[in-house]
Order: structure tokens, then sequence, then C-alpha cells
């Protein structure tokens, strides 16, 4: 959490580098006292506020960006203008949050697969995708990936075929990429819903298919 | 299990200037106090004892009175600007005085 890393650094409002230890001090104490008082009136209690930290720091899951793919495989249109501007697109489903970070969707085909990563530290879509996997953070990862892209999927136990370009995207503070999968052979009677739950995270960030119904 | 501990969108995708600091994802928490008042704003509005919207309009303020002089160098965090605002709607709703519980 310390070390500020452009590529991915929030914006100077989020910044504490100016504060000095008795500020911090004073303003924890400030916190205190209102958690006190609160307490006494039985507003507050620490459980209650415990389960709040962990929810909000966890609960964004990878069922948006499911829900994204199954729109766009149900719905040519919506999967038309997710190509052309995700970010506004995504939005369209009601997901949002990025701070000034634009969305680009790259579409799986029988020809081509695309895979993404965060050379640099871990830029990740999480208002559609969550919080990312440990292994996405992981130096390994983050330099295989672009060497040596078939391998690293086969260990994912995807296997292409030898004429199947693989494309690598590294995200960024300015662009987060989400991958589209190819829809499954067998889906063409199931609902979005139903579409959606073929789709897991590991998909949608390229490392595997979207599953067989 | 996911319902019975889900994040309010309303509070966990606030855009404009008051979306929540976060890194990839996860949410930026420097100090402990920092956690125990974003946690405290929303479980008293959890409780209904004071809607998002109220909270966020006070935010709104917060941030943008930090942001007056400089914007590039605002004069107090992001979660500086959440505890003024937590106090000051503590004492518009009267949340913290003895009299009237």
């Amino acid at each position: 959490m310390s070390e500020q890393h452009d590529h991915d650094a929030p914006a100077s409002p989020y910044h504490t580098s100016d504060r000095t230890f008795e500020r911090n001090e004073k303003l924890a104490e400030r916190v205190a006292i209102i958690e006190s008082l609160l307490t006494k009136k039985g507003l507050v209690a620490k459980d209650a506020l415990d389960r709040i930290v962990d929810m909000y720091e966890n609960d964004i899951g990878p069922m948006n960006g499911a829900k994204v793919v199954a729109r766009a495989w149900a719905d040519p249109g919506y999967k038309a203008r997710l190509l052309e501007n995700a970010t506004a697109a995504i939005a369209e489903l009601g997901f949002g949050g990025l701070q000034g970070e634009h969305m680009v969707v790259v579409e799986n085909t029988a020809k081509v697969h695309n895979v993404v990563v965060c050379t640099l530290c871990s830029c990740y879509p999480w208002p559609v995708l969550g919080l990312p996997p440990a292994w996405y953070k992981d130096a390994a990862y983050r330099s295989r990936v672009v060497i040596d892209p078939r391998s690293v999927l086969a260990e994912f136990g995807t296997m292409l075929d030898d004429d199947v370009e693989v494309r690598v995207w590294d995200s960024s503070a300015e662009i987060r990429y989400l991958v589209l999968p190819e829809r499954p052979a067998g889906t063409e009677h199931l609902d979005e819903e139903a579409l959606a739950a073929l789709v897991e995270r590991d998909a949608m960030i390229g490392v595997a298919k979207a599953k067989a119904p | 299990m996911r319902d019975e501990r889900r994040a309010r969108p309303d509070i966990a995708e606030m855009r404009g200037v008051t979306p929540l600091p976060r890194k990839s994802g996860e949410m930026v928490f420097h100090d402990d106090w920092e956690r125990r008042a974003f946690a405290m704003a929303v479980s008293l509005a959890e409780q209904g004892l004071f809607e998002w919207s109220e909270f966020q309009e006070r935010l709104i303020e917060s941030v943008a009175a930090a942001e007056r002089v400089d914007p590039q160098n605002p004069s107090r965090g992001y979660y500086e600007s959440w505890l003024v605002s937590l106090e000051r709607i503590l004492e518009d709703k009267r949340l913290l005085s003895s009299s009237d519980s």
C-alpha cells in the first residue's frame, strides 16, 4: 500500500504524504471519541464495523463482468457497442466507478485469443472483475505471459491450436482490458443468466475459455 | 452467501468527486482510523439513521472545500474530509446528543 506507483496511483486527494504524525494522532483521537460515544448509545458495534470494512474491501465480484459478456453474446447490438466503446456499454448495465480509466474489450474468435496482463503492477478492471487474483500480481505471470504466452496459457489448462494468434494486452492506468470470450457451442437455447454462469474470472482475463454448458 | 454480505452500489461505486479511493479495486486505507470512520458512516446509513445521499452531499462539500485553494494539493486527504462529513451529519442529525434517545 505504501509504494506509490504512478502507473496505478490514485489522484492526489488520496495521498497522505504531507500528514504529520501529530496530525494523524489527532485524527485518530477524533474518530475514537466518535466511536466511543456512538458505542455508548448503542448505534455502532465493533463487530458490525469490522464486517463492513471486510465487505467493502472484498465484495466486488466477477459477476458484473460475466453479465457484460452474457449480454454481448445474447444481443449483437450490445456487442457492437461494447467493442466500440466499452466504458459506455458497461455503464449501460450500471457498472462503473473507475476513476478516469477507459475500458477496452477485446474479442476472442476461432483464430485470435486475447490475454490481459499488467506488466508494471496490477492494473485491473475491478468494477467488472472484482479484486485481482494473487497470480495476476505475481512477477512470474507479469513477465512470462508476455514472453511465452502459450506455455503460460497451457499451465492454466488452455491449449490453443498452432494457427491461433495470441495477443497480449498490457493494462495501465489509462486503459483496462477485458476479454470477451468465445461463446461456447451448444448454448443457443440459454438465456443471459444461464450464459453468465459459464463465464468465470479467468475467461475474462483470457487465461481460460468460457465453460461448456 | 453473497447476498448476505453485499456492498451497496450507491456507496461502493460513488462517482464524481467522491469515489472511494481504490488501487486496482482494493480500497486504500492508510491508517486504521480511516477504516473506523468509513465503517461508522456506512453502519449508521445501513441502520437508516440517515440516507447515503445526505452523507454524500456533505462529503462532496468537504472534498470541494479541501480543494478550493489548490485542487492539485488539497488541504486534507480523502478520509479527513470523510471524518469532517461524519462529524457534520452526526451533529445535524443530533446523533451524539444524550437527550433525545
